[in-house]
C-alpha cells in the first residue's frame, strides 16, 4: 500500500505538471518564435508585404542595406539616440535620488510626484510634450531672448533629436531614481559618519563609498535604458515621425516606414535582424554581468 | 547631530535640485488640467492661468461626439483579459519548470523561454502582424493572445528563481496530507508567490494598457475597436486646431490610470522596481 501511493501521485503529478505547459509553449512557439523565423525567412526575399508572389534573394536586401545612406544614417541615429538618452537618464536619476534620499521632510510624498511620469503612456507623453514645444517652449525662448529656443525644437534637424530624447528622459527617469534610491538605502550610516570623521570631502565619499554600494544598480539601470534607447518607437514616431530630414529617424522608424509605408517590407525584416544581431550581442553582455553578480 | 554636519551649500543645491525636477515634472501636468477647463479662446489669451471659471464644454464635447467611452471600454477590456490570462497562464507554468529542474523537458523550455530576452521586438511586429492578417485575427482576440504569448518570457524570468527560492517542505508536507499537484499549487504555492504576482500584475497592467505599437499594427483598420492610445495618436491629427479638445482627450486617457497610481502607488512603486531589479 504505502509503495504504492506516491508511485501513483507521481503519475498524476507528472500529468499535472506537463498540463501546465502546454498552452503556454504552444503559443510562444506559434506567435513568437515563429514570427522570428518568418522574419528572418522574409528578410531573404524581395516580397513588398503585398504581393502573391515572391523569390529568395539571398543576402541581397542586405548587401543593399549596407550600401544604403539612409540605412547608416537610421544606424547613426539610433546609437547617437541611445548615448544622449543614457547619459542623461543616468546622471539625472542618480543626482535625483541622492537628494531625495536625504531629504527630511515629505520624502515619501516627493518621491510618488516624481514617479508619475511612469504611469502615463509613451504616446500621450509624446503628444503632451509636442504640445509644450510648440506653444511653451518658445516663448520662454523669447523671453529669454534665447534664439534657438524662440522656435519649436522639433522643427529644426539639429534641436529634434535632443528634444525628442529629453522627452523619452522626462519619463525614464522615474524608474532609475527608484531602483538607485533603494540601492542607496543600504548603505550604512556609520560608514558616512566615519568618513567624515576622517574628514573625507563630498566627492571622496561618493567615490569611495556611494559608488561601490550603488554599482550594481547602475548596472541595472544602464541595460533598461540601453535597450530603451535602441528599440524605441512610440516618442519619435508620435512627436516627429523621423523627421525634420529624417533627423530624428531612429531604427524602429525605419523598420515601419519601410514596412507599411514604403512597400520594402523584405528590406525593413532585414533592417529588423541587424537590430536582432545588436540586441542580441548586447543582451548576452547583461546575461553575463548580471549572473556574475549573482555569484558573489 | 547628523543634520548639522551636513553642508548647507549641499542641502541649498539638493532642494533647488529637487524644486526644479518637480517643476518640470508636474509643469506640462499642470497645463494639461487648467487649459482642458478653457475654451479655445480663452487658452489663446491667457495659457497659463488658472480658468476663469470650470469649463466643462470640452468634456461634454469629448463624451458625446468621440466614441471616448467605447476605447475606454476596449482598453479595459484588453488589459483586463489579458493580464488575467498571464497571472493564470505564467505561474503555473513557473510552477512546473522550477520544481522539475532536474528533468530535460522543464529545463528546455526554460531557456526556450527566455531566448526572447534577446529578441528586440521589432524583429517580430512585421511578421506577426502578416501572420494576423493571414489568420483574420486582427481583432481584440488577437491582440489578447499575442500579449500573453509575448509575456511569457519576462514572467517566467521573474518567476521561477522566485518558486526555485521557496522552502520545499510545506509542499512536502501537503503531498503528504493527500494534495495533488494542483491542490498544492492553488493551496500553497499561488499564496506564497503573492509578492510577484503584484509585481507581474503591474508591469503588464502599465505594459498593455499603455502600449502603442501593437495595438498600431493590429488595430488601426476600424475606429471602433481602437484602445485610448491609438484614439489620442489619431486625435493629434483630428484636432490639431482645438488643442483644448486635444487636452481634455490627454487628460481623460491618463485618468485612470492616474487614479489607480493614487489609491496603491506604494505598492505600484515597490512592484514595479522589484520586478525590473529582477528583469
Amino acid at each position: 500500500m504505502k509503495k504504492f501511493k506516491p508511485n501513483r501521485l507521481a503519475t498524476s503529478s507528472r500529468a499535472t505538471y506537463f498540463g501546465f505547459t502546454i498552452i503556454p509553449v504552444l503559443l510562444y512557439t506559434f506567435f513568437y518564435v515563429f514570427s522570428v523565423i518568418n522574419g528572418i525567412r522574409y528578410s531573404f526575399t524581395n516580397w513588398d508585404g503585398m504581393a502573391q508572389n515572391y523569390d529568395f534573394v539571398g543576402f541581397k536586401n542586405y548587401i543593399s542595406l549596407l550600401k544604403n545612406p539612409y540605412f547608416w544614417n537610421s544606424m547613426k541615429t539610433t546609437l547617437l539616440y541611445s548615448v544622449m538618452l543614457v547619459v542623461c537618464v543616468i546622471s539625472i536619476s542618480l543626482t535625483l535620488a541622492i537628494s531625495l534620499n536625504s531629504l527630511k521632510w515629505f520624502k515619501t510624498f516627493t518621491k510618488s510626484l516624481f514617479f508619475v511620469p511612469a504611469m502615463i503612456g509613451g504616446v500621450t507623453i509624446a503628444l503632451i510634450w509636442d504640445q509644450m514645444y510648440y506653444r511653451v517652449v518658445p516663448v520662454i525662448g523669447q523671453a529669454l531672448g534665447i534664439d534657438w529656443l524662440s522656435q519649436s525644437l522639433l522643427m529644426t534637424g539639429k534641436t529634434a533629436l535632443p528634444a525628442v530624447v529629453f522627452v523619452h528622459a522626462w519619463q525614464a527617469v522615474a524608474l532609475p531614481t527608484i531602483i538607485f534610491i533603494a540601492g542607496l538605502q543600504q548603505i550604512p550610516d556609520e560608514q558616512y559618519e566615519s568618513a567624515q570623521i576622517d574628514g573625507a570631502t563630498l566627492f571622496k565619499r561618493f567615490r569611495y563609498i556611494t559608488l561601490p554600494y550603488i554599482l550594481p544598480t547602475v548596472t541595472i539601470n544602464l541595460v533598461l535604458i540601453i535597450k530603451q534607447g535602441f528599440t524605441s518607437f512610440d516618442f519619435p514616431y508620435a512627436l516627429t515621425g523621423g523627421g525634420p530630414v529624417r533627423s530624428t529617424e531612429v531604427i524602429g522608424i525605419l523598420i515601419y516606414n519601410d514596412a507599411f509605408k514604403n512597400l520594402k517590407f523584405s528590406t525593413a525584416n532585414a533592417e529588423a535582424c541587424l537590430l536582432f544581431v545588436v540586441v542580441a550581442i548586447f543582451s548576452l553582455t547583461q546575461l553575463k554581468l548580471t549572473s556574475k553578480r549573482g555569484n558573489d | 547631530m547628523k543634520l548639522k554636519r551636513e553642508g548647507l551649500g549641499w542641502r541649498i543645491l539638493r532642494n533647488i535640485l529637487v524644486l526644479s525636477g518637480l517643476i518640470l515634472i508636474l509643469c506640462p501636468l499642470y497645463l494639461v488640467v487648467i487649459n482642458s477647463f478653457k475654451t479655445l479662446e480663452e487658452a489663446g489669451k491667457n495659457f497659463f492661468a488658472l480658468p476663469s471659471s470650470l469649463n466643462f464644454t470640452n468634456f461634454i464635447e469629448l463624451f458625446s461626439n468621440s466614441n471616448y467611452w467605447v476605447f475606454l471600454s476596449n482598453s479595459l477590456k484588453i488589459t483586463c483579459i489579458s493580464v488575467g490570462l498571464i497571472l493564470i497562464f505564467v505561474p503555473s507554468l513557473s510552477y512546473a519548470i522550477a520544481r522539475n529542474f532536474n528533468k530535460k523537458y522543464y529545463r528546455s523550455i526554460y531557456y526556450y523561454l527566455l531566448m526572447g530576452l534577446f529578441i528586440p521586438s521589432q524583429v517580430i511586429m512585421l511578421p506577426v502582424t502578416k501572420m494576423m492578417t493571414g489568420l483574420n485575427m486582427l481583432n481584440h482576440t488577437g491582440l489578447i493572445i499575442l500579449y500573453l504569448a509575448f509575456s511569457l518570457t519576462q514572467g517566467i524570468f521573474l518567476f521561477v528563481n522566485y518558486i526555485k527560492g521557496l522552502p520545499y517542505e510545506i509542499e512536502e508536507s501537503a503531498h503528504i496530507d493527500g494534495c495533488n499537484v494542483f491542490q498544492t499549487y492553488v493551496k500553497i504555492i499561488l499564496p506564497l508567490v503573492k509578492p510577484m504576482i503584484a509585481t507581474l500584475l503591474i508591469m503588464d497592467t502599465l505594459w498593455i494598457w499603455n502600449d502603442f505599437m501593437l495595438p498600431l499594427l493590429m488595430l488601426n483598420r476600424s475606429q471602433d475597436i481602437w484602445t485610448l492610445p491609438l484614439f489620442q495618436y489619431n486625435f493629434k491629427t483630428e484636432y490639431s486646431f482645438n488643442y483644448t479638445m486635444a487636452f481634455t482627450a490627454y487628460l481623460m486617457a491618463m485618468a485612470p490610470m492616474l487614479i489607480i497610481y493614487c489609491m496603491g502607488q506604494k505598492y505600484i512603486i515597490k512592484g514595479l522596481t522589484a520586478g525590473s531589479v529582477k528583469g
